[in-house]
């Protein structure tokens, strides 16, 4: 059986960790083990948009595997 | 999730409609990206009369100008150092540093971002896992890691994948062959020249049947082969292994992959990449399937140095038909077929070498490699081919399949010459087994170097 999937919640969530890292990155400026890890978890984020946000902004999750409407 | 099919199961399904709403949106996007930031980019559009707003419908994109690998050449080695115009970004953000091989003239440089290397890795997660590398997976990789891409990323996507990752590097072909062994590895990625060739070594120098270790899927990338059905019969059977087929480049990505059905053809990651498919004579953009055509690439979320409307000189394409695997990317008839400067006319005939390969790799007295010299006889096109037989096979048990066998897939006759197996040279990563030698005469004839 397929698994559904909540692709507006799970684009949600992707959004959220974005932005902590975002903010992490700017306010550990000076601590250099923080905010260059930030930056590079947001590599990571960004794959994640890739893979999905990028969709869902365009409303094309209309997918058989989507619980979304 | 390990019995998952897809890497990622939204968009390899995507309704092809959807996808190109996608795709260009992405195009538009790096293309506004590359005009605002890049110089080389703005200067290309501009002297065309268009910016990023002019493209309002998909058709438009085929409006944008083409960029050749030369251009990428003369904008280097200037400021900033030594990427010159195209960067994008400031070059405290550039991470990574490959090249081009050079096979083609002098280097490309090629500056990736962190981000970048991240895109690199994910675009071969799709090829992976779609060949079926799973967290049980031992990789061994068999290649010299350093300023060439090669299977750089192929390593960084094993990772991410849960792979355990064993790095070939410095070591001979023996010396991988045992490693492989001793450790039981799993799946391997090589060119399929180093693949037949580490076969060779271990048969003929070890005593070792590549087919008794444990390797179970090899991807191959580098040369068509892999795509060639005689030379990916003579591969599989001699490791007894599954090997797949992916396409990529240093100034593109890793754009394509065969996925576990093995359709004869490679998905192209239509979510990553756009590809246009030109006519090598009109330039007009082919849709249909089984016209032969030239390559033009975007690498849709590459932003170092973007590569927008790439002339890749490939030769491709589409399939008519779609993969039973269920991923709506299209395929590929065949994979990469060649190169559009390796095209060549002899005696009036068109010949690609991947059409001289299928035919040496089906004929079962010969070994793997071969070599094919054009050259001309007063001014006459002659084309050699050079053969090896393997042990105890005699010359007369294979001349004439070989000789109807060019005459059908190429219409020509060619001066077979046959030697020895293990006289011809071999290689440990791309071959060179073509040599066209009429523009080294004419050019001698004129005196110019
Ligand atoms: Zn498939």
């Amino acid at each position: 059986m397929k698994t559904v999937l909540d692709l507006n919640q799970l684009n949600d969530n992707i959004l959220k960790v974005k932005a902590l890292l975002i903010e992490l990155e700017a306010s550990a400026s000076s601590f250099p083990a923080l905010s260059r890890n930030s930056k590079r978890a947001l590599a990571s984020v960004k794959m994640m948009e890739l893979n999905l946000c990028d969709l869902v902004t365009l409303g094309l999750t209309d997918h058989p595997l989507s619980s979304n409407p | 999730m390990l019995d998952q099919e897809y890497w990622n199961p939204v968009l390899e399904t995507l309704p092809r409609e959807k996808l190109k709403v996608l795709q260009f949106k992405k195009f538009k996007q790096i293309l506004t990206w590359a005009y605002t930031r890049s110089k080389f980019h703005k200067a290309l559009y501009d002297k065309a009369g268009l910016t990023p707003d002019d493209i309002r419908s998909f058709d438009d994109i085929k409006k944008i100008p083409k960029v050749e690998k030369s251009m990428m050449r003369e904008i280097q080695n200037k400021d900033p150092f030594p990427y010159g115009d195209a960067l994008c970004v400031p070059l405290e953000e550039v991470s990574v540093f490959r090249q081009t091989s050079g096979t083609t003239g002098q280097p490309v440089y090629q500056p990736d971002t962190w981000q970048d290397w991240e895109w690199w890795s994910e675009c071969w997660s799709f090829i992976l896992w779609a060949q079926g590398y799973r967290p049980s997976d031992r990789v061994f990789l068999p290649f010299g890691y350093n300023i060439f891409v090669a299977f750089w990323a192929g390593h960084y996507a094993a990772e991410k994948l849960g792979c355990e990752v064993v790095p070939g590097g410095v070591l001979d072909t023996q010396s991988r062959i045992l490693k492989i062994m001793e450790l039981k590895a799993t799946a391997m990625m090589a060119t399929p020249t180093y693949v037949l060739n580490m076969a060779d070594v271990a048969k003929s120098k070890m005593g070792i049947d590549p087919a008794t270790l444990s390797i179970n899927k090899i991807t191959c990338a580098g040369e068509p082969g892999a795509g060639i059905p005689s030379t990916k019969r003579r591969m599989e059977e001699a490791w007894g292994a599954k090997v797949f087929d992916h396409s990529g480049a240093t100034e593109i990505g890793a754009w394509s992959y065969e996925c576990r059905k093995q359709p004869c053809g490679m998905h192209v990651n239509e979510a990553m990449f756009l590809v246009e498919i030109e006519d090598l004579e009109t330039g007009e953009i082919i849709e249909e399937p089984g016209r032969k055509g030239k390559m033009v690439i975007t690498a849709l979320d590459r932003i170092a140095q973007p590569c927008i409307r790439f002339d890749s000189k490939d030769i491709i394409e589409w399939d008519s038909e779609s993969c039973s695997c269920g991923r709506s990317f299209r395929l590929i008839r065949g994979g990469v077929l060649g190169r559009a400067d390796d095209i060549t006319k002899v005696k009036g005939v068109l010949i690609s070498p991947a059409a001289i390969e299928e035919v040496v790799r089906s004929i079962d007295g010969l070994g793997d490699e071969f070599e094919v010299v054009v050259d001309k006889q007063g001014d006459v096109d002659r084309i050699k081919l050079k053969v090896e037989l393997l042990p105890e096979i005699t010359q007369i048990s294979v001349e004439n399949r070989l000789k109807d066998q060019l005459r059908l897939k190429t219409n020509l006759g060619y001066q077979i010459e046959y030697y020895n197996y293990g006289s011809l040279p071999r290689y440990e990563a791309k071959a060179k087994r073509f040599k066209d030698l009429r523009k080294k005469d004419t050019a001698q004839k004129e005196g110019r170097p």
